[in-house]
């Protein structure tokens, strides 16, 4: 029974950081952007969840409001700041960074130091029996939740025009440009999207992780972790990455909890050195 | 900054500024009290007023304790505005920095309170670490520093190589509470044979290795001690390797892993099946009730205070903490109010009067009071001898709450060992994280 269990969690867990590393990797792959603003697309998204959440009750609408907000402010900080240093990788990265720390001061300025939960919708709150323990079906939820947006977002990728131009943008801007591809409406379009799905994971997370100062820098690192496992600018390689560092870490922590710091960077490290550009990464 | 101080042909300003606040004292009594004219009288005031007393208090207040740093500094000033900032008729200035929870810039501003503020008390720090570096500021600058935030680091107020003749602390240690869940546990509940966990950290180690060292002496046993990292988005996996065959899990998860513990443990069906002792209560966090709701009803912790404690100081405070924040104190709020309290008794019982700094320190070390905590006193290392309250999370007027169900008075940071036995175990607490469920190993003698 505690297999099973393990193997659930390190799925749930494993879909939440799916959801970070999709955007991270996606935006890396297609701009070159080291998006240290990404933990911060996470924390704000959740909080600002949080507040439609307590204010309408709805979970459903926490998560199109947090994701339409960051998406929103994703595209203003694409657009308005990172345009200026287009493939100037240090300036961008030091920009980033700086905005972390700019939302992390704000975000404890109106929501506080103390860290919350959401509440987590109603019909999920019980838990399944399951031998001597239960399982929490707000979990399998994040698993059917995480499973439906790769899906989707897979088949954005593979099937859509614009799934076409953001492929041709990754393996080669300066050639999608000349095909007579829009690619900076597309570099908006893709930075908006990922900072989206950031604020979507933090919604999502909100009622298992909590929200509190400083978990904009926590779930950074495991977005990097995920992304570099499974490699850079591939969706692919974001879902292997987070399914294969959710399950290690589960294990890990369950039959060798005094590891528990390395259970997620010893596989990193190992990885690197047998295939440096990650699983599915290319170059 | 030395030169500051210095007067032109190698004069000090030092004795004359010493003796100023005494002469003029003695002339203000004599005017006052042949209250022959109120001018005088007046101007009297105005005199003293001119040479303030400054306190410099160090908290987080931003960074990830901030929220614990506004907390003690709203008590540090209701205690200040209930006398009027006033102590033996000197004015208290109360200055306030920001540490960011970081030993490196608490330093720094330590630094500017005293050489440019002119500071002559230190206040407040959150974090061990923080703790630990300004300690060291204040023993090497012979600076008086009553320390009143959340930082348990045990050695600095232990004889040992971190003690410090110019510190007291009025907050709390981390052995104590620990002791006190070990006493009750085995006492009262009649519990044996249980599971810790801890996060895994130096606060964290010294918690659980001094619960298992005085559970281990009454004669129980850790049969199994997780450590999961500082942080664990997920205890799943902790939870679903718990050895079922325990009385009771006990556990200390400050922050946002003990918000998380309390409900993955409801979620994973163990709520009812086990039950949890939480020391210092980072799961049963007043700001934590109301969102884990039912899942925490019935959550046993240890700590030295709960708002639920029915004493008029207690009623007093938190009714004015209330009014303040909006919010039920946790365990800052009290700390703060009783540093400052301490502050201004021994401002009192030197008469205003701090050039002599060990005649200060013996001061603090000897004020005894009544505070929303209880009864507070110091010991002669200037560690706090207080009340520990076992709570228990209960449903008061449709609102959870930690309701008192056991207190252990005058506790002191040795309890239930004494000076002598720490000086015999052969092991400090840094070599013991591995060896939680060995007791012979716990309780070895050199």
């Amino acid at each position: 029974m505690i297999w099973v269990i393990d193997t659930l969690n390190g799925i749930a867990f494993g879909m939440l950081l799916f959801l970070l590393a999709a955007g991270l990797s996606l935006i890396y792959g297609l701009m070159k952007i080291l998006n240290l603003t990404h933990g911060s697309f996470y924390l704000v998204g959740g909080y600002i969840g949080l507040t439609v959440m307590q204010r309408t009750g709805s979970f459903v609408l926490a998560l199109i409001v947090a994701a339409l907000a960051i998406g929103l402010i994703g595209a203003v900080i694409e657009r308005f700041f990172l345009r200026r240093f287009h493939l100037d990788e240090l300036p961008q990265t030091l920009l980033t960074f700086g905005f972390l720390f700019i939302f992390a001061d704000l975000s404890l300025w109106i929501w506080g130091g103390d860290p919350i939960m959401i509440t987590q919708p109603q019909i999920f709150a019980a838990s399944v029996p399951m031998g001597d323990y239960a399982y929490p079906l707000y979990r399998l939820f994040l698993i059917v939740v995480g499973l439906v947006i790769a899906g989707a977002l897979w088949w954005f990728q593979e099937h859509t025009r614009l799934g076409t131009m953001l492929r041709a943008g990754v393996d080669d801007a300066e050639i999608a440009r000349a095909l007579g591809i829009n690619v900076s409406l597309l570099f908006t379009l893709v930075f908006a999207a990922g900072a989206a799905l950031a604020a979507i994971g933090g919604v999502l997370a909100g009622p298992v992780l909590s929200l509190y100062p400083g978990a904009d820098f926590d779930t950074l690192i495991l977005a990097f972790v995920v992304v570099i496992v499974g490699g850079l600018g591939s969706l692919r390689g974001a879902l292997a990455g987070a399914l294969l560092v959710g399950l290690l870490d589960n294990f890990g922590k369950s039959f060798f909890p005094q590891f528990a710091l390395f259970t997620v960077f010893v596989p990193m490290a190992i990885i690197l050195v047998v295939r440096p550009t990650g699983l599915f990464g290319r170059r | 900054m030395t030169i500051r101080k210095t007067m032109p042909y190698g004069a000090t300003a030092a004795p004359d500024a010493d003796e100023r606040p005494a002469r003029r004292r003695v002339l203000c009594a004599i005017t006052t009290a042949s209250a022959v004219l109120l001018t005088l009288g007046a101007s009297c005031v105005a005199a003293q007023a001119a040479d303030a007393i400054k306190i410099g208090v160090l908290l987080p207040l931003s960074g990830n304790f901030a929220a614990n740093g506004q907390q003690a500094l709203t008590g540090i000033k209701m205690y200040f505005d209930e006398v009027g900032h006033m102590a033996a008729g000197h004015k208290l200035d109360v200055i306030v920095e920001d540490t960011q929870g970081k030993p490196d810039v608490a330093v720094t501003k330590a630094r500017k309170e005293v050489e440019r503020d002119g500071a002559q008390v230190l206040t407040g720090i959150i974090s061990s670490g923080v703790a630990l570096a300004v300690n060291d500021f204040s023993r090497q600058n012979k600076i008086p520093l009553v320390l009143s935030g959340d930082a348990g680091v045990d050695e600095i107020t232990m004889p040992g190589p971190l003690a410090n003749p110019y510190l007291v602390r009025t907050s709390q240690n981390g052995r104590t509470v620990a002791a006190a869940a070990a006493e009750w546990a085995y006492n009262k509940k009649g519990w044996r044979k249980v599971v810790t966990l801890g996060s895994d950290y130096a606060g964290g180690v010294d918690t659980n290795v001094s619960f298992a060292q005085a559970f281990c002496k009454l004669g129980g046993r850790v049969i199994q001690a997780e450590w999961p990292p500082v942080n664990t988005a997920d205890f799943g996996p902790y939870l679903t390797s718990i050895d079922r065959s325990a009385d009771a899990l006990v556990t200390f998860t400050p922050g946002a892993d003990g918000l998380r513990l309390g409900q993955q443990y409801a979620q994973f069906g163990l709520k009812g099946k086990l039950p949890v002792l939480d020391i210092y209560a980072g799961i049963a966090y007043e700001p934590n009730l109301k969102q884990l709701g039912d899942a925490v009803l019935g959550v046993y912790s240890s700590l030295f205070y709960t708002p639920m404690l029915k004493t008029p100081e207690n009623e007093r405070f938190v009714a004015e903490f209330k009014k303040r924040t909006g919010m039920l104190p946790a365990n800052e709020g009290p700390n703060g109010y009783v540093g400052a309290h301490a502050i201004v008794d021994a401002i009192n019982a030197v008469h205003g009067d701090l050039s002599d700094k060990l005649k200060f320190m013996a001061a603090l070390k000897a004020v005894k009071f009544n505070s929303p905590k209880g009864e507070i006193s110091l010991d002669k290392y200037g560690q706090v001898i207080q009340t520990m309250y076992i709570r228990e999370v209960q449903k008061v007027d449709g609102e959870l709450a930690n309701v008192p169900i056991a207190s252990y008075p005058n506790v002191d940071q040795f309890w239930p060992f004494t000076p002598a036995d720490f000086e015999q175990f052969k092991y400090s607490w840094k070599d013991e994280k591995g060896s939680l469920t060995d007791c012979a190993k716990l309780l070895a003698k050199k």
